[in-house]
């Protein structure tokens, strides 16, 4: 366990590396932040002097070579359109982010999988069809219209919830506050939908193949208890790969909410990353890109282990 | 009923008003940053606004009024001395003097990050004399010194003095209308009012603006109560916003041009295929032709749905400069053919040009729309739209033949795009920064840098013109496209009033 341990950790560093690399050059490549941060006005000796400031005038060799000894004393550089570090700007959005995702996720999972078991124990039944229907429709239907459609009936139309923003936050999150929930309802569901109608499938598909398997009808045979069946032997079976995906659609969840985070103007990083993005805010790129591969290692690392747990002939 | 519907909505509106002490305003963009010297841009500076107080303040139509300066003198070209209010409080309660004003100026001069310095690099030294006297001198006489002066907000230098940029950044300490009670990055910026504010306190007692960046969001958050104000109100949904009673709609023509500048330098441009491999742009008659063949009008009914004014010249008619004499002339389709035919090209020629997508507004589907414009001309142009960071960097290297881009003139004064854009290219003095066409004229030159020293505004302003019309009338320079204009939606319970600078000053809603 401990040497797979050191193995993961230095393969996460290998990748973390890597990553660092490409994204610095992309940025270096991508064009010139100072044309962009100084006004019209500004002369060609002011451009000249914010570039010495930003240390942008060295060549890229030397700009990478300064970061990585930056990075190994833990700072990451500051921001070159806000001033402040990087790292803090990144994990002052973070919690934002996340809490929309784990809420999400945790709905998902708590819904989803019931909803799977129920549709593919009578796959046929009015019930599952019903189910069926609207997997179908959260997995077809694209994040922003869900978003807007939420926004115009529940804000425009009806007046019950607020249609953007974060609301009140109590120990850097809004999940416990009045104010705050009302706030999270419509994003939260807006990312849960496609989540909780994939995850719902996914139990559906692998619980079905499962419950075909030769020892389900032995068990069947031998008399177990078909709740014990299907809730024990089959349910286990069918949860490593539901593990594997529920881990990467976390990542998924933490990288990506940018969409719903647009629409629904909540300050996580989502909106962040996007806004850097186009001012060429490098320091910012390279934090929040190390920050959630971290979270992505991190996450597989969970996984592998839980497998353990759940099928023992994983060994890790 | 109807009169009980009445009733209940007088009612509610009454209530609404009682209650109505918070401002809420939905922004397009928030701010970067509360060190007001660390960006020069609109949205920034709209919000710092509410904070700071500069010597001289702009009033809604950017007409110069005294701010934190009471009263001025100009005993030479190149002196001016500065009474200061007496009695100003920061808000932290150290007094506003003279020393803040020096230190203010030097730290927008000499701080290696700041965005300002173009406002102040004609000024050559501020001196205090007493408490509330400062005398600065410029180092040419100087007329758009005032102008300049609404920029700088003045800091407070008891309190900044030795304080980090991070601290400065995320702490301002001005002496204007509200105080910053609290800044959460992309969600809402809070503020109170200034009880000691020296114009008076203001009428709301807490605003909060909300970066809402998303357009139908926005919306969205005015057509459902959210918030009192809005900006930049997309033109798609002009009409809801318009047709909802309980919301009052505002058009206020900005300051900025959008236009287009052409290389006429090089022999051979890079994006440009003609039969005889030449540069047609060179040609003036090609120039004019290409004027004359773009229907602008079509451009702003189907482009901007109607939001925009077509422009004739460099400054909208808010700008000191502005000429009312110059009128742009008609589509014409037929002359721009005779003009090519005449200038040897009756076929036409191949071009490429250039566009940000995401720096104006609609700016790659006007592009879209000069481009099919010229076909009828017979001038193939390829539109090239990139995000507004690969496009600078390459009009920036002259990696272009022709372009689209925009200039607001923020000072209210044209001097600022002569300078930046229609005088010759120089890197030592900084003039023509932004002519990446290139255009290079000595007459056009010896008007602009003469302007820059004539202290009578009539004198002044008869100067401007005449460097604007070789420039853009007899020389045709650039094609004016048109002016921008900013839309807004408030709520009725508010009186909201729209500004030129497109800020939003709290202070002045009621």
């Amino acid at each position: 366990m401990t040497k797979y341990i050191l193995n993961r950790l230095f393969h996460s560093a290998l990748v973390m590396f890597t990553i660092s690399f490409i994204v610095f050059f992309i940025m270096f490549k991508a064009g010139d932040p100072v044309e962009l941060m100084l006004p019209p006005d500004a002369t060609q000796q002011d451009v000249v002097d914010m570039r010495a400031a930003l240390g942008l005038d060295k060549s890229f060799i030397v700009q990478y070579q300064k970061f990585l000894v930056n990075v190994s004393k833990g700072n990451l550089g500051n921001s070159f359109i806000y001033g402040q570090p990087a790292l803090d700007i990144v994990f002052e959005r973070m919690p934002a982010t996340m809490e929309l995702a784990v809420i999400a996720m945790f709905i998902s999972v708590l819904v989803g999988i019931p909803l799977g078991i129920i549709s593919s124990i009578k796959p046929n039944s009015i019930l599952s069809r019903i189910i069926m229907f609207f997997s179908l429709a959260g997995i077809s239907v694209p994040v922003f219209w869900t978003g807007m459609i939420l926004v115009l009936i529940f804000s425009v139309i009806l007046g019950v919830l607020p249609s953007s923003g974060r609301g009140e936050v109590y120990l850097f999150t809004s999940a416990f506050t009045w104010d705050g929930i009302k706030h999270l309802i419509m994003p939260v569901a807006t990312l849960a939908v496609f989540q909780l109608a994939l995850i719902l499938r996914l139990t559906r598909t692998g619980m079905m193949e499962v419950l075909m398997q030769d020892y389900i009808k032995l068990a069947a045979a031998k008399g177990v208890p078909r709740k014990v069946i299907v809730y024990y032997h089959a349910l286990k079976n069918t949860l490593i790969p539901l593990i594997t995906i529920i881990g990467i659609q976390f990542g998924q969840l933490v990288a990506f909410t940018i969409v719903t985070e647009t629409i629904f103007a909540w300050p996580g990083t989502g909106k962040l990353i996007i806004d850097s993005i186009q001012n060429l805010d490098r320091p910012i790129v390279v934090a929040y890109l190390l920050v959630i591969s971290f979270i992505f290692v991190a996450i597989n690392f969970v996984v592998d282990v839980l497998y353990t747990f759940v099928d023992p002939r994983v060994r890790v | 009923m109807k009169k009980i519907i009445m009733g209940l909505a007088t009612v509610a509106l009454l209530c609404s008003v009682g209650n109505a002490k918070t401002l809420k305003v939905g922004l397009a963009s928030g701010a970067l940053s509360m060190d007001p010297y660390a960006h020069n841009e609109t949205a920034t500076n709209s919000i710092l606004s509410n904070i700071f107080d500069a010597l001289i303040s702009f009033d809604k139509d950017i007409n110069t009024h005294p701010g934190l300066a009471v009263s001025w003198t100009n005993p030479e070209p190149t002196v001016w001395i500065m009474n200061l209010r007496k009695g100003v409080k920061f808000h932290n309660g150290s007094d506003f003097n003279a020393d803040d004003v020096v230190f203010s100026f030097n730290r927008v001069k000499t701080w290696n990050k700041s965005g300002f310095k173009g406002k102040v690099s004609a000024i050559d030294s501020v001196e205090k004399i007493d408490d509330y006297t400062v005398k600065f001198i410029t180092k040419k006489p100087y007329p758009v010194f005032l102008r300049k002066l609404t920029y700088v907000n003045i800091l407070d230098k008891e309190t900044l003095e030795g304080k980090s940029d991070q601290w400065i950044g995320l702490n301002p300490i001005g002496t204007g209308p509200y105080k910053l009670t609290s800044w959460s990055k992309g969600d809402h910026i809070k503020m109170d009012a200034n009880k000691d504010y020296w114009r008076g306190v203001a009428k709301f007692d807490k605003v909060l603006f909300r970066p809402l960046t998303n357009n139908a969001t926005r919306v969205a958050a005015i057509l459902s109560n959210e918030v009192d104000i809005i900006n930049r109100v997309p033109v798609v949904d002009v009409n809801r916003v318009k047709n909802n009673d309980k919301l009052n709609f505002f058009v206020q023509p900005g300051l900025r041009l959008i236009y287009l500048q052409m290389d006429q330098d090089r022999d051979k441009s890079p994006y440009i295929k003609s039969h005889d491999g030449k540069n047609p742009l060179k040609d003036v008659r090609v120039r004019k032709a290409i004027y004359y063949g773009i229907n602008e009008d079509a451009i702003v009914k189907y482009v901007m749905k109607g939001f925009a004014k077509p422009a004739a010249q460099l400054s909208p008619s808010a700008v000191f400069g502005y000429d009312p004499s110059i009128k742009r002339p008609s589509y014409n389709p037929k002359k721009a053919k005779a003009l090519l035919a005449e200038a040897g090209y009756p076929n036409g020629f191949e071009i490429q040009l250039d566009s940000p997508n995401n720096r104006y507004i609609n700016d790659a589907q006007i592009a879209q729309a000069v481009a099919s414009s010229l076909a009828k001309i017979g001038i193939k142009v390829k539109v090239n739209a990139t995000p507004k960071s690969t496009f600078f960097k390459e009009t920036g290297k002259l990696n272009t033949s022709f372009f689209l881009i925009g200039w607001a003139s923020s000072d209210g004064d044209a001097s600022s795009i002569l300078d930046g854009c229609v005088h010759t290219y120089d890197a030592e003095t900084g003039y023509g920064r932004y002519n990446r066409g290139r255009y290079s004229n000595p007459k056009v030159d010896a008007l602009i840098e003469e302007s820059a020293g004539i202290m009578d505004p009539k004198k002044r302003l008869e100067v401007l013109r005449a460097a604007q019309k070789l420039a853009i009338v007899d020389d045709q320079n650039f094609i004016p496209l048109h002016y921008q204009v900013d839309i807004y939606a408030s709520s009725k319970d508010i009186q909201f009033e729209t500004r030129v600078d497109s800020r939003i000053w709290a202070y002045d809603i009621k």
